[in-house]
């Protein structure tokens, strides 16, 4: 994050030199707020309708060293991490239109187009989501503002819902999300019962999905 | 249709995750093209994605790495007609499949990327066909094609094998597998499917981990599935 915001400074606090006339300068904030998901919705939405490179710089600033961390919890070494969050950023830019905030929230959305990176990356393949290949239709209608907040809450129960978790089961859960292991192997390597494991990732997702379904 | 056997969460999970191997991520991905109720557990599980992203602690990147990416942003925004993404490789249609299963019965559409190789009689009323994903050779993946009233060998696994049904039907112990339905099979258990008398079944397989089979029929179908 502050590498961000000294490469703007060293950049003389002026943003980037760019090519075109009249173009806006982009320039990284020095507010380091955490934007809520809402906001980061209406980044993308921004992006999509107004190519914005402000509305980029702070998605970017705030998403591409997490996502960067995200991928070396997965297992990827450093720098491929950084490779591949750097195109997932460059991927938010360009599809932006494909953003779709009735359907997921801006983590959500991005957290799929870093998956389907990392998967086409670990094996040339984008088997993960051919049932989401199907083709996107280009939005044309602004979606209402309800619509985004209708994903976005959905994204913060969901992250209240992890907080409430308790330690076993969120580490059971996080270990599903980050290692390729079946529940039998993530047993073995706790050294826990098989029906443990499973009864806890159970437990995890049946409040998850309580809170998912609860409203629609 | 009615789907009355769905993925289990931790398999919905996994997939969401993008973690599943390669075979039974296809087989997932034929079952979610037909079943709303699987899709929108993985819609569920793709948010829980998006939350551990937002709580994921921050690494700074390089330095330079905006600016980067300003930069490639700037070289397609004056030059266009270079397409930022990739098409699919030209070896994909060069093989195209015929998209059609036995009987006229279209392909899942997940799978009609794929190369889809000849049948091949294994005996006993079965006959299997290679499937190959298009940039992953190494994912094991099989149609099988039992005839009516056919027996598979009982076997059971080391991992999980995981089946859609695509046509016709079969019953297990577990229960009775129509088109649409996705049959889970984990380590604990051993099997032994039967085909409904009234019609051939075609089943989309893969194997997570391997598979122990058991008796005569088993050792003729071991080479064939390479595991």
């Amino acid at each position: 994050m502050n590498a961000l915001l000294d490469h703007a400074r060293a950049d003389g606090s002026a943003g980037l030199p760019l090519p075109r006339r009249g173009r806006v300068v982009t320039q990284l904030t020095e507010d380091n707020a955490m934007p809520d998901g809402g906001e980061l919705a209406r980044l993308i939405l921004k992006i999509a309708a107004e190519r914005d490179r402000q509305a980029f710089a702070r998605l970017y600033q705030h998403f591409a060293p997490r996502v960067t961390a995200f991928l070396r919890k997965s297992g990827l070494p450093a720098n491929t991490a950084e490779e591949i969050a750097q195109e997932a950023m460059l991927s938010v830019w360009r599809k932006a239109s494909y953003f779709d905030p009735a359907r997921a929230g801006a983590a959500t959305w991005i957290f799929t187009i870093a998956r389907n990176l990392r998967v086409d990356h670990l094996r040339r393949v984008r088997v993960a989501t051919a049932a989401e290949n199907a083709p996107p239709e280009e939005r044309e209608v602004v979606p209402s503002s309800e619509a985004v907040l209708l994903a976005t809450e959905q994204e913060a129960r969901v992250r209240a819902a992890l907080k409430a978790l308790s330690d076993e089961q969120a580490l059971v859960l996080r270990l599903s999300f980050f290692s390729d292991k079946a529940h039998s192997e993530i047993a073995r390597e706790l050294g826990l019962p098989l029906g443990t494991v499973k009864s806890r990732v159970r437990l995890a997702l049946g409040r998850l999905r309580a809170l998912l379904e609860g409203e629609s | 249709m009615t789907i009355r056997h769905h993925a289990t969460d931790e398999t919905l999970m996994r997939y969401a995750a993008g973690q599943l191997p390669a075979g039974p991520a296809m087989v997932v991905a034929t079952h979610l093209a037909g079943c709303p109720v699987c899709r929108a557990r993985v819609a569920g599980f793709e948010a829980v994605g998006g939350a551990l992203l937002e709580v994921t602690e921050p690494v700074p990147m390089a330095p330079d790495a905006f600016a980067a990416a300003l930069r490639v942003i700037d070289a397609e925004e004056t030059a266009p007609a270079i397409a930022p993404l990739t098409a699919a490789p030209p070896s994909l249609a060069r093989r195209r499949v015929p998209g059609m299963l036995p009987g006229g019965i279209p392909l899942p559409e997940p799978l009609r990327a794929c190369e889809i190789g000849p049948w091949r009689w294994i005996g006993f009323g079965v006959r299997a066909s290679a499937v190959k994903l298009p940039h992953d050779p190494s994912a094991r993946l099989t149609l099988l094609r039992v005839g009516p009233g056919r027996k598979l060998p009982e076997h059971g696994h080391f991992g999980t094998e995981f089946t859609q049904v695509l046509v016709g039907s079969f019953i297990d112990g577990y229960g009775r597998y129509l088109p649409g339905d996705l049959s889970e099979m984990d380590s604990q258990v051993e099997h032994q499917p039967v085909v409904d008398p009234d019609g051939e079944c075609i089943c989309l397989a893969a194997l997570e981990g391997g598979m122990r089979l058991t008796g005569f029929l088993g050792r003729l179908i071991q080479p064939f599935v390479r595991l």
